[in-house]
């Protein structure tokens, strides 16, 4: 390129690529002509009060250059003629001053308005922050996770007091389970309710085949794409959302052009790089091998002459890419957006990962003088899944002794063995299983809003929007594979497409009523929702050869095919006011009534109503002596119900079920398709929480540090719970019907400082600590006190084996254990050995006889903990120094119980000969426990799993003294350390149990993001 | 332009208010109204109830189960009637620690037993199914829906086949729990819980139903396979008479002799001439089988049924391609008691004496081991030709529930309890029968001094082990629980007596909790 013509261009504005590139060069130079003519000085002060002001920030405009003021509130600074200076800090409007020729401008700052006067998301509107009454937490975009994010549930982990946002496993975008104050249910979901842009929409990963279901739902949606996600914590906020709020309402609203915008560009790229972050405690080979001599010597001559680690053999590092573009521009009356996005990034397990192309356009316009605004936002994603093989379970028991590869195996080459109960080869797995998702989300919606004339502050609002997912799974299992030897291979494709359409119709009336001092805003609605899903798959098996893959149908010896279709509708009115009196007082009332098709005619409509009052105790004239002190003191009380319905649908109806290909039954020589009556009930209905809130929200020192804290208290009823019905009474032995009662109680304190803020040097910190009590209160109506509960929470080992109970009086989920004895250096005694001496040996040689009846039996087992923290932390740190930025998220929980499940599914000797003619390794703590056979109820395993993470930690760097350009780059570790007691994999285990699990990673991301 | 749009707003919500319905009616499930006016309906639905002793749920073999509170496929009728019959008698132990079932090898259960419940519920599940098929293909039902008089006729016959399994059932229940909620199908799905009866009234329910039945059914020789005939009745008679002391405490051993001599004189059933192949893939041509559940590797899959009894019976160094299986589960395994009923462990004089030894101890002394006790191969997945089976996981042999040998048996001990009807000389010729095939010569044959009792007791456990008969016929001999011994009763290995009021199994403690008007069996 000559340099002619690089100068030429150059020149151009407009051109970003080249204007970015000119700017670049010309760094160096901005650091030579800082020309510097005369000093100006001056007070910064309170322009209300005029107490002196220190910390100001005094910046000349356009350049790095500025200063603070100094304890007494003066400053000092070097301008030439004709600079402009702004004046800005916290809690005060940003002011700028020309200077003339003047050498002391002295500036008088208002308090900033916009500070109680920002605007926050609630269901159906917007709201003053100050007017708030429900508990709402609004996490903006420069406060999100950073890092190699795929689902937007991610980007707030550990940002909202009594929001739990637990990864259940480290695959890339796979499911994150979310728990906003505890969980509401036991039956039906907890999870909260998700609204994008005003769509609730179907969070559901309902799949009935088991197959379809894709990883997180909310994958498709770009996180550079959301403005900020705004979670409605108690029933005051969310009691708008009626039937569907009482797990809690997370509304993501995503970014949009503005009238009157100028034209920009942004970009945000990075690439990653993950590695394994920890693994799974199994023997090596050489470990292995002196455990079969001295344990098993019987079986020496199985092992093989390898040493294989099969868990580095499946597992890579793993490299990821994201692409962000956005454009945002506007004209006089209208603004748009539009933005793509590419992001892939790799599992750290072979052969898993996610790719993921996305579009967006947002377009808003004002017609009739502002009269008609029309506002339409289109989201649409393309996602591409692959599934790892499900090798992990292999590579943690395959026999370290052997070999990946045997030339003379009829198994792909691959080493196996030739029983079924055996684990199979994971190289092979890996290697050969070919297991894709493909899936197409399209959300969209338009809302045109009018404002009447005639009635001043009245307005209507019509919206239409649509959620629509279309996707394909498909897997491809070859004959070679050890799963296969008996199907000889399988071809299994499962379509789904789900298609939700809505309408909504809202009234708005707004009028400030100065006569009597009040304000009131007043909204009404309608909605209407559909939802249907139909899921079309074929499998197909006996494959004659393996090399028409996914296009083996025609050649199967067998094939099946099934179809499913589930439809639902949910109608709404609901009603919200919003009254304030003497600028101090706040009422909110809400209500919704809500009708659902999953309920039978007598129990289908259901009204929610809530109430909320608020007090700006610090507007009162009796505590002006206090405003010295507080820059905010709000004191609110709030009380209202929710519900929850997803619990299926046609639960209500007497329903028929066909059989299955593989479950017909023989007449003579003729297969028939069974036909099965479905246990209902009749009377099915929503789960019911009614909630009371109150909190305090506080500022001090002018508000450098401001917090809220809240108590409350959820109790549940009508829960759905599946109990045992006498024999003869319905169509099977148990029904989910409404019978339970639960509560969860507890404490919520969020704190927000700016601890430095000056221009060179800033620093502020968000912590939130939150504590969550949950009880179960009633199960099933029965009052037999022997009766210890429903056991749930099944594990791998055995059959049917559960570790968890629901019991009255107990947290749910509580885990139900032996009390091991142990010896003096607390390890637990081996078991087969006749320890207390009297003959026998049984449990009581190792077990506590809890309950002093003499024997250990399975009365002996006792409740030991749960999987929910007792408390839940999140610290954010934001520090900028000059260009430089570092920002982390600390995460943690205290008191949560995992049950390590690996450890006691393959830790006792036992494991290793299995129930046949190979052996099986085992996990490192038989070494500890001794065990031979297996102790899966035995409270060793159950570990307290309180963890401190560092979830995010972002080095960053701001090109200096650009104008209208910024160019960023940072470096992310994801998951850089975790400090906790437990022995597994990882503590975070959404339900609790620990098997099998997808490994976390650590990432590395190098990131760079531009705007012009 | 204004005006336009409020014209078109007012539609707009006028439009919107009318969209208040909510009735979204299921399609790719069927809802009650509809399903019932279809006649091939009625067929599928039979086949569900007879699925009731085979299957687990509706996606085979596992998936949209029947019952829930239990693992899938341990919810399995026959797996868990055959544990009940199995485990706790001289038979059969299981090594597996899967919850309470260790407790059943050892006679100490109590009212939580989810295998007890579990078996519990089947038996109820069965009898609510027919009952459902009862009140939907009544007479006025069929009128109203619109049949032709042949559809009719074939729905009546299938109502009476459907009885027969509710019969079946009942019979399960009263066998095992003894004092059991009774309904029939006057009592609704939603009415109130059922009243619990008397094991007397039960019995004659059972009996009063047999009867009514017995001459809507095919006759043996021409019922499809899998369906209950007129045999399958007499059958399940002769089982209930024979045990109606046991249930009603009175002896009904002659009405046995006439049940059996029914199914002997009705010529269809003869013993078939390989004792094992009774058990193996392709036992559906054994003309010995009266009634029994019915299983396929294809198309009728279960990981309960004889999936479980070929599968959990394999493990140690048996090779299991050798039973035409894939792989073993590696847990059930004979007691040394069930061994000593026979001459000897080899089968080499008694062919009928299955066990696997080579790296197995006769005596056991952990439960939990596989290679403790010889190992019992006697259902396999292999056909009469030595192939293996439709598929390698889900067998496809069938579970007999009666079968001619049972019959003889049956017969012969009716008569030397004193029934009439019948002679000791046919009784000694039908034992002899079964132990020429089981000897291949006459060298096995008793004389009839020898046709005692005990030889009876100890005759069916050569002839009839792990076929889930055991404890019944213990409890008829008073062998069960007060009186006899063997390795692991009541928890010791030698084997001590145990209290009388095992010999029935409690009911569940969650149905106890569902319905108060039921009475818990003493003791529990």
């Amino acid at each position: 390129m000559k340099a002619d013509n690089y100068n030429l261009r150059s020149k151009q504005t407009g051109s970003g690529w080249f204007r970015l590139l000119a700017i670049l060069s010309l760094l160096c130079a901005s650091f030579i002509v800082n020309a510097q003519e005369r000093t100006v000085s001056g007070t910064v002060s309170d322009g209300e009060t005029d107490e002196t002001l220190p910390g100001v920030t005094v910046l000349v405009k356009g350049t790095s250059r500025g200063t603070i003021t100094d304890m007494d509130g003066n400053y000092k600074i070097g301008v030439a003629d004709g600079d402009i200076l702004t004046f800005s800090f916290v809690g005060y409007e940003t002011k700028d001053v020309t200077v003339g020729s003047q050498s002391v401008v002295n500036v008088g700052l208002r308090l900033s308005i916009e500070q109680l006067a920002e605007i926050v998301v609630v269901g159906y509107g917007e709201q003053e922050k100050g007017d708030v009454t429900g508990v709402v937490a609004e996490v903006k975009s420069d406060d999100f996770n950073k890092g190699a994010i795929v689902s937007p549930d991610n980007l707030i982990a550990g940002k909202v007091a009594g929001v739990q946002i637990t990864p259940n496993s480290g695959e890339p975008g796979g499911q994150v389970s979310v728990r906003i104050r505890g969980g509401t249910s036991l039956t039906a979901s907890s999870e909260p309710l998700y609204v994008i842009d005003g769509v609730p929409i179907d969070n559901s990963a309902h799949n009935p085949g088991g197959f379809s279901g894709g990883r997180n739902p909310l994958n498709f949606l770009n996180p550079n794409e959301i403005e900020n996600i705004t979670v409605l914590k108690d029933a005051s906020a969310a009691a708008i959302y009626g039937a569907r709020g009482a797990n809690g309402v997370i509304i993501i609203t995503t970014k949009r052009g503005k009238a009157g915008q100028e034209g920009k560009v942004t970009y945000d790229g990075y690439f990653s790089v993950a590695e394994l972050a920890n693994r799974i405690d199994m023997l090596n080979a050489e470990q292995f091998s002196s455990v079969i001599i001295a344990k098993h010597a019987e079986n020496i001559d199985q092992m093989g002459t390898g040493n294989t680690d099969w868990y580095d053999e499946i597992t890579r590092t793993a490299i990821g890419q994201n692409h962000s573009l956005s454009f945002t521009g506007g004209t006089e009356t209208a603004g748009f957006r539009f933005s793509a996005g590419f992001q892939d990034l790799e599992g750290v397990v072979q052969n898993s990962e996610t790719q993921k192309t996305s579009l967006g356009f947002n377009y808003n316009q004002s017609l009739l003088d502002d009269q008609l605004k029309i506002n339409a936002n289109i989201k649409s994603s393309f996602i591409k899944d692959q599934y790892d093989a499900g090798a992990i379970g292999g590579a943690i028991a395959f026999d370290p002794t052997q070999n990946i590869y045997d030339a003379g195996s009829r198994w792909g080459g691959y080493f196996e063995y030739a029983e079924d109960l055996a684990p199979d080869n994971p190289v092979s797995s890996a290697d050969q299983v070919q297991d894709f998702g493909e899936y197409v989300r399209n959300i969209g919606k338009i809302d045109i809003t009018y404002d009447m004339p005639f009635v001043d502050g009245l307005s209507a609002t019509l919206s239409g929007g649509y959620d629509i997912n279309l996707g394909e799974r498909k897997r491809f299992l070859p004959s070679t594979l050890r799963s296969q030897s008996s199907d000889s291979g399988e071809v299994r494709i499962e379509n789904i497409k789900r298609i939700n359409p809505m309408v909504t119709f809202l009234l708005n009336y707004k009028k400030e009523l100065p006569s009597i001092n009040s304000s009131l805003n007043v909204t009404g609605g309608y909605e209407f929702q559909q939802f249907t899903s139909e899921y079309p798959s074929y499998r197909a098996y006996g494959l004659s050869t393996d090399v028409y893959g996914f296009y083996s149908g025609n050649i199967a010896e067998y094939s099946e095919t099934y179809n499913s279709y589930e439809s639902s509708r949910i109608i709404s009115f609901f009603g919200r006011a919003n009254y304030r009196f003497m600028d101090r007082y706040l009422l909110t009332l809400t209500v919704r009534r809500d009708g659902s098709s999953r309920f039978g005619p007598d129990n289908r409509w259901g009204v929610f109503p809530s109430a909320a009052l608020g007090w700006r105790l610090l507007d009162e004239s009796f505590m002006s002596s206090l405003k010295t002190v507080f820059s905010d003191l709000k004191v609110r009380v709030g009380y209202g119900i929710t519900g929850s319905q997803e619990i299926g649908n046609y639960r209500y109806l007497a329903t028929y079920t066909s059989s299955f290909p593989t479950a017909q039954y023989p007449f003579g020589d003729e297969y028939i398709t069974t036909l099965r009556p479905n246990g209902y009930d009749q009377g099915i209905k929503w789960e019911q929480t009614a909630s009371l809130n109150v909190g305090v929200d506080f500022g001090i020192l002018k508000g450098r540090l401001s917090g809220s804290i809240e108590y409350y208290e959820k109790n549940t009823s009508d829960l759905l719970f599946e109990v045992s019905v006498p024999a003869g009474t319905n169509m099977t032995n148990r029904i989910i019907t409404n019978i339970g009662e639960m509560q969860n109680r507890g404490i919520e304190l969020a704190l927000n400082s700016y601890i430095i803020d000056n221009n060179d040097l800033s620093w502020n910190v968000g912590f939130n600590i939150s504590h969550n009590q949950n009880q179960i209160k009633v199960l099933d109506g029965n009052s037999d006190e022997n009766f210890e509960g429903y056991l749930t929470g099944g594990i791998s080992g055995g059959t049917g084996n559960n570790i968890q109970i629901l019991s009255v009086g107990n947290q749910v989920n509580s885990f139900y254990v032996y009390r091991a004895i142990t010896d003096e250096n607390g390890n637990p005694l081996p078991d087969g050995v006749d320890h207390n001496g009297d003959g026998e040996i049984n449990l009581a040689d190792i077990y506590k006889d809890t309950n002093g009846d003499e024997t250990v039996n399975s009365e002996d087992r006792e409740i030991y903990g749960s999987p929910a923290p007792k408390f839940i932390m999140g610290l954010t740190s934001q520090t900028s120094y000059k260009g430089f930025d570092l920002s982390f998220t600390l995460r943690g929980n205290i008191g949560n119980k995992v049950y390590n499940n690996i450890a006691s599914n393959n830790g006792f000797y036992n494991a290793m000969d299995g129930s046949g003619n190979w052996l099986q390794n085992v996990h490192a703590s038989v070494l500890e426990t001794n065990y031979v056979t297996p102790q899966y109820f035995s409270d060793y395993y159950v570990e307290d799993a309180s963890f401190v993470r560092m979830d995010n930690i972002t080095l960053g760097y701001n090109v200096p003294g650009l104008q209208k350009t910024n160019i960023r780059v940072y470096g992310t570790v994801q998951n850089a350390f975790v400090l906790t007691e437990y022995s597994g994999l990882d503590p975070e285990v959404g339900n609790g149990i620990d098997n099998n699990p997808y490994p976390k990673a650590r990432t590395y991301v190098l990131g760079l993001s531009l705007g012009f | 332009m204004k005006k336009i749009f409020n014209i078109l707003s007012v539609a707009a919500i006028v439009s919107l208010a009318a969209c208040t319905e909510l009735d979204v009616p299921p399609k790719s499930i069927a809802s009650g109204d509809v399903i019932f006016e279809d006649a091939s309906t009625y067929e599928s639905f039979l086949a569900k109830i007879y699925a009731g002793f085979a299957l687990t749920g509706q996606q085979g073999p596992a998936g949209s189960g029947d019952i829930s509170g239990i693992d899938e496929g341990a919810s399995s009728y026959i797996r868990q009637y055959w544990q009940l019959q199995e485990l706790p008698t001289d038979e059969a132990v299981i090594g597996w620690a899967d919850g309470n079932l260790p407790d059943l090898n050892t006679m100490s259960w109590n009212d939580d037993n989810e295998f007890i419940t579990a078996m519990y519920y089947r038996v109820f599940y069965n009898i609510s199914l027919t009952n459902e098929f009862i009140r939907e293909s009544s007479d006025a039902n069929l009128d109203s829906r619109g049949f032709t008089d042949a559809e009719k006729e074939i729905i009546r016959q299938y109502r009476a086949e459907a009885r027969f399994v509710r019969a079946m059932s009942y019979w399960h229940g009263l066998d095992l729990f003894g004092n059991i909620p009774f309904y029939t199908e006057e009592d609704a799905i939603g009415s109130d819980a059922p009243e619990q009866a008397t094991p007397a009234e039960v019995f004659a329910y059972i009996e009063s139903e047999l009867i009514d039945i017995e001459n809507e059914l095919f006759d043996a020789a021409t019922v499809p396979y899998g369906r209950a005939s007129k045999a399958a009745v007499w059958a399940l008679q002769a089982k209930l008479y024979l045990n109606a002391a046991v249930y009603t405490g009175t002896d009904r051993n002659t009405d046995c002799i006439t049940a059996c001599n029914k199914i002997i004189n009705d010529g269809t059933f003869s013993l078939w001439p390989t004792y094992s192949e009774n058990f193996g893939a392709d036992n559906n041509i054994s003309n010995e089988i009266i009634f029994a559940a019915l299983f396929d590797g294809q198309n009728t899959r279960t990981y309960g049924g004889t999936t479980y009894l070929v599968s959990a019976a394999v493990g140690g160094t048996m090779d299991p391609t050798a039973y035409g299986i894939a792989g073993g589960w590696g847990g059930l395994r004979a007691t040394s008691a069930l061994v000593n009923l026979f001459p000897d462990e080899t089968g080499s004089l008694d062919q009928r004496a299955i066990f696997y030894t080579s790296g197995q101890t006769k005596e056991i002394t952990d439960i939990a081991e596989f290679t403790n006790g010889y190992a019992v191969p006697k259902f396999t997945n292999v056909t009469s030709t030595g192939a293996r089976g439709s598929h390698e996981n889900f067998p496809d042999t069938d579970f007999a529930f009666f079968r001619l040998a049972d019959i003889y048996l049956m017969y012969a001990e009716a008569v030397v309890r004193g029934g009439s009807g019948g002679d000791v000389t046919t009784a000694l010729g039908y034992v002899n029968q079964i132990r020429q095939r089981a000897y291949g010569t006459n060298a096995g044959d008793i004389t009839a001094a020898q046709l005692t009792l005990d030889f009876i007791l100890d005759e069916r456990g050569r002839e009839l082990y792990w076929e889930g008969h055991r404890r019944t016929d213990l409890i008829r001999f008073g062998e069960y629980s007060a009186a006899g011994v063997w390795p692991w009763k009541g928890g010791v290995q030698a084997g001590t007596t145990t209290s009388a009021h095992y010999d029935l199994y409690p009911l569940p403690s969650s149905e106890l909790i569902a319905n108060p008007k039921l009475k818990q069996n003493d003791q529990y």
